[in-house]
């Protein structure tokens, strides 16, 4: 009958990798094959075949209803790897809301415990990885911006935060120069009576910067920040010695 | 004995230990018309499958089955044979809706329910589905003030589907049913006309009274209950109850209500000690608070003044604007002594609480650091209210964003005294493409593409995955626009701006070019004449670029900023007729030649309004003069048309106060001057037309100030007697003063509307010698105003004028005015 027909002809066209016109017929006849044999199978290549065409938010549904109704298929190893994948062609540049990044951690951690031994789990880890270096880049970012608007004091306040919440992200080396750095300048632009207690706080980031980064490519740098901030104290120091 | 011996037989499955079976055999019994092969697959269960019984894998399958919205019923038993477990689907088959039809109303009505209801056909009809269709329809009535609806459902198989059923919903509505009355018992303090007003959504039905609705609806006549003792406790009457509340039937179509009050005792304020508080004294708090001894007893005005009041400063400001975010202010009864109450404001400040993080979510297309760079809260600094709500507008301000809906939420980490401020943005579109076709008068025929990109980013460019459709998201703002008609008429206009220059400071740079060429084609008025050459038609072109720099200052506030702009215009005539004026006794006219006007235009404005679609409070103002170079010091010159010569001062000013609600009053005033340096005649430019929209619909081409007047036609106020070539002119000096009350209808960021009437009164003069701010021409009117993202400003006003001008048209008085656009003066 017609329904036969016209998966029979959808199976031909996915097979001749012609995903759009596959998708299309699968549209047409998966609801009505609910209950059959075949209707599992359709199901899944109807998932793929918008998968294959980028139609990433209709496959992220379909795949998703795939495992959750057939979780013993064949296929639902599969199913679930590529609706997290869908999440991931989703996920926008690190300069945007995240909440679709966040979305797609979760699917491949839950894919992770579901089929830890799977093949894809290499893949699936690498992924993540990437995933949490976006959201990494963009707290870096947001934190840096203060830094590059010469807001001192929030810069070095950013910072700080970003260096507790992601102290082994590959940003970290960079956030803690750049730390140092901001906190120097607001010290240097404090009044008297706070800079010391402030220069104070840039030695403890030095010290934190080359004991953590001793071969960093900012060592120079730092070193020459490092000398500001002695050269600034013993100056203090010296103004309030007369007095005691 | 078998009995007392159970079980007989073993029981095939421990509850109390989970066990792993293997699938013998899955059987489904108690089908119909249905078929048991896609049934058993439907489990999504196999034979030979493994599954935990206990367990989830069973109840998924009953799950999956009952998802499918075809049984009434399904349950499992099960057989098990050591490591096999036999599993058998009892299922009970239901009739499935085929159709649903609606009778006793009419098409319209059971079109609108046939949407609310949530019968879905294929589905099985159960008693669970007929009573939420049944509630449904009542509420949908019941809620027209059809309070006597009836539902009846009935069921009949359907001939041509087996096992299918279709459905009769009948209504019957009965009357409609209103508040006939309302009445009051035990009120001595006030009138029960006072009363009733206090009840907002529930009023009386009265002939005169056309726009009220006297509908009942029970969940609003209990807020208004609430809002009856609100209004009691507003008035000092601390104690005011209701005692009891009767609706009943007056007669078929009408209810009546009696509300009985026990309205208690009025209360008066006496001493009131302030506890706790360190960094204010007494008398600074008292004064803010601003309640004395002898002031009625009001709990909500207290509660405002403690805590948030729109309208001026509150005590708790006083606190967390100076980051006392964790501070806290109970007023507490200490003595109640006849209507007297003594009070002590349990103040505790608690730790300053400092900046930590800033969030940001909702951005889907806008990027994190144009958003972060607005953020007037900033990490390190101390927590202020007043930082947050200036940042709510800063967000407005830019466009991207639904103002309605930015959130700002404070999230306290008492632990260590800091807090996160997490804001939440709704994107909005705000890209405005045009394209249209017209008939521009003399002009004829004139095609626009136009292009208006507000959030463009030239960074993205190279990045193709960007292009989704336009790369979008670091503020700057594009625009493009073609105009054209074929040969007689082209313009072509390109501006950019870069709204923070450099990435570092809020300077920002637009450079804008734009080219127009006009032919004064005969041939549109008579298409008989041959012309050979069109360059040999009389033509005026227009070219010019314009570059400028905008700076926001901190000094004197931070709501300041200034504008500089370099502009370049190039005029080129050929036999147009463009400016002919006579001015004591001498005849200067304009036909021939180029004209270059070189000016620098300095802008000084301060704007504090609260959101830029629908603004309720805040003002803004600027000043701007617009110099050329004085060459008339240097040099003699023969004309004022080779190199113009002008000085232009405009002055806008605009005040926005909420008054209540959604009701805004705005007092706008604005002056024009233009003169020239040394003793030479004003030339063509520059001028000020004054009337109508403002929207300049004639000649559009020359560098002239329309500036709108409603009730008058366009461009037609000037203070002379009839002055026709002044009139075409323009004057030299304006003013004009407007007051408008706006209120907002609908704030939907996708159509913003609001309603408007306004009375305002200008004029325009042809000389100095004529000037007087005093006298003008008046008008008031009414109109509506609709904001729509894709197309920007749109409305019309209604305006009535109220003064002659001298040997004006004067018939018509009331005239329409369509606005476009969001017009400053």
């Amino acid at each position: 009958n017609d329904v036969s027909k016209k998966y029979k002809a959808a199976l031909e066209y996915y097979e001749q990798e012609e995903y759009y016109r596959a998708s299309q017929l699968l549209d047409q006849v998966t609801d009505l094959m609910a209950g059959t044999e075949e209707a599992e199978k359709a199901q899944f290549f109807r998932a793929k075949a918008h998968f294959l065409q980028g139609n990433y938010i209709l496959s992220d549904t379909y795949f998703r209803n795939f495992y959750t109704t057939y979780p013993r298929s064949p296929y639902a190893e599969e199913a679930m790897f590529l609706q997290a994948q869908s999440l991931y062609e989703q996920s926008p540049s690190y300069e945007e809301d995240q909440k679709p990044t966040i979305t797609a951690i979760e699917a491949y951690e839950e894919f992770l415990v579901r089929y830890p031994t799977s093949e894809r789990a290499e893949r699936a880890n690498k992924v993540l990885e990437e995933l949490y270096t976006k959201l990494d880049r963009k707290d870096f970012n947001q934190a840096r911006l203060y830094y590059k608007l010469r807001y001192w004091r929030s810069a070095a306040v950013a910072l700080d935060v970003f260096l507790q919440e992601h102290a082994s992200s590959p940003f970290a080396e960079e956030a803690a120069f750049l730390r140092l750095d901001a906190q120097y300048r607001f010290a240097q632009e404090s009044v008297p009576d706070k800079q010391e207690e402030r220069y104070d706080v840039a030695l403890d980031y030095f010290q934190a910067f080359v004991d953590t980064y001793p071969e960093s490519r900012y060592k120079r740098e730092a070193e020459r920040v490092f000398d500001g901030v002695q050269t600034a104290l013993a100056a203090i120091r010296k103004t309030k010695q007369p007095n005691s | 004995s078998q009995v007392l011996n159970r079980p007989a037989q073993p029981s095939p499955i421990d509850y109390q230990q989970p066990r792993q079976y293997r699938i013998g055999e899955i059987k489904v019994s108690g089908y119909k018309f249905l078929d048991p092969i896609a049934l058993t697959s439907l489990t999504g269960l196999k034979e030979g499958d493994m599954i935990t019984v206990p367990g989830e894998d069973v109840s998924r399958a009953i799950q999956n089955l009952w998802d499918q919205g075809i049984l009434g019923d399904v349950d499992v038993t099960a057989r098990t044979e050591g490591e096999v477990i036999y599993l058998t689907f009892n299922l009970t088959e239901r009739p499935r809706l085929s159709n649903f039809r609606f009778s006793g109303i009419n098409k319209s009505q059971a079109e609108t329910l046939r949407d609310k209801v949530t019968l879905q056909k294929g589905r099985i009809v159960t008693d669970a589905v007929l009573n939420s269709t049944r509630n449904v329809v009542r509420e949908y009535y019941v809620d027209k003030s059809y309070l006597n609806v009836k539902v009846n459902i009935t069921q009949r198989p359907d001939s041509i589907l087996p096992n299918s059923v279709v459905l009769n919903i009948h209504v019957d509505k009965g009357d409609k049913v209103k508040v006939g009355d309302i009445e009051f018992v035990g009120n001595e303090a006030f009138k029960d006309k006072k009363l009733q007003r206090q009840l907002k959504n529930t009023k009386e039905k009265r002939f005169y009274k056309l726009f009220t609705s006297s509908k009942f609806n029970r969940t609003k006549f209990e807020e208004d209950k609430e809002a009856l003792i609100t209004f009691y406790n507003s008035q000092g009457y601390r104690d005011a109850t209701i005692v009891s509340d009767s609706v009943y039937r007056i007669s078929e179509d009408r209810l009546g209500i009696r509300i009985t009050v026990d309205e208690g005792q009025q209360y008066f304020y006496r001493d009131i000690v302030w506890t706790g508080n360190y960094l204010y004294d007494d008398d600074y708090l008292a004064r803010v608070l601003g309640i004395s001894k002898g002031d009625v007893y009001d709990q909500v005005e207290l509660e405002k003044r403690l805590t948030y009041n729109p309208a001026g400063i509150d005590v708790s400001a006083l606190y967390q604007n100076d980051g006392y975010l964790f501070s806290s202010i109970t007023p507490v009864e200490m003595r109640v002594e006849g209507d007297s109450i003594d009070l002590e404001m349990r103040v505790q400040e608690g730790p300053q609480a400092t900046i930590n993080k800033i969030l940001i979510s909702g951005n889907d297309k806008t990027s994190d650091h144009v958003i972060l760079r607005e953020i007037r809260t900033l990490p390190g600094q101390k927590y202020s209210r007043d930082d947050l709500i200036r940042t709510r507008n800063e967000l407005a301000a830019l466009g991207y964003f639904d103002p309605e809906t930015i959130g700002l939420n404070p999230i306290p980490n008492p632990a260590d005294g800091t807090v996160d401020i997490a804001y939440s943005v709704t994107e909005r579109p705000n890209d405005q493409i045009s394209l249209s076709g017209g008939w521009g008068g003399p002009i004829g025929a004139v095609g626009t593409v136009g292009l208006s990109l507000n959030n463009f980013s030239t960074r993205k460019m190279l990045d193709l995955s960007e292009w989704k459709p336009i790369p979008t998201g670091d503020g700057q703002r594009l625009s493009l626009n073609v105009q054209a008609n074929g040969k007689a008429y082209q313009s072509y206009s390109f501006s950019f701006t870069e709204p923070w220059l450099g990435g570092r400071k809020p300077n920002s740079l637009s450079v804008s070019l734009f080219k127009t060429i006009y032919r004064r084609d005969p041939r549109i008025y008579n298409p008989y004449i041959e012309v050979d050459d069109v360059n040999e038609l009389s033509r005026l072109n227009v070219d010019g670029a314009a570059i400028s720099l905008g700076r926001r200052l901190n000094w004197p506030d931070n709501y300041f900023y200034m504008n500089h702009s370099l502009s370049y215009n190039r005029y080129t005539l050929k036999d147009y007729g463009l400016f002919s004026i006579v001015q004591d006794g001498k005849m200067t006219t304009f036909d021939n030649g180029v004209s270059n006007s070189i000016s620098i235009v300095n802008t000084l404005g301060r704007s504090s309004i609260d959101n830029p679609t629908f603004p309720r409070r805040g003002s803004t103002f600027s000043l701007s003069m617009n110099l050329t170079p004085p060459y008339s010091l240097f040099s003699d010159r023969k004309d004022n048309f080779e190199y113009i010569e002008f000085n232009k001062w405009m002055f806008d000013a605009s005040y926005f106060i909420n008054v209540a609600g959604n009701l805004v009053f705005n007092t706008r005033a604005h002056f024009g001057f233009v003169g020239t340096y040394g003793s030479g005649e004003v030339g063509p430019f520059e001028r000020f037309k004054l009337g109508g929209s403002g929207l300049g619909g004639g000649n559009i081409f020359v560098g002239t100030e329309y500036i709108g007047l409603r009730g008058y036609d366009d461009e037609s106020v000037i203070n002379s007697n009839n002055d026709r070539q002044l009139l075409q002119a323009g004057g030299i000096a304006y003013n004009k003063f407007v007051f408008e009350a706006r209120q907002l209808i609908s704030p939907n960021p996708a159509a913003t509307i609001y309603g408007l009437a306004f009375v305002e009164a200008g004029n325009n003069f042809g000389s100095y010698k004529d000037y007087n701010p005093f006298k003008l021409y008046r008008s008031a009117g009414v109109g509506a105003r609709i904001f729509m993202a894709a197309f920007g400003l749109l409305g019309f006003d209604y305006a009535w004028r109220l003064d002659d001008l001298p040997g004006g048209m004067n018939d018509k008085r009331g005239m329409f005015h369509f606005i476009i656009g969001q017009q400053i003066r």
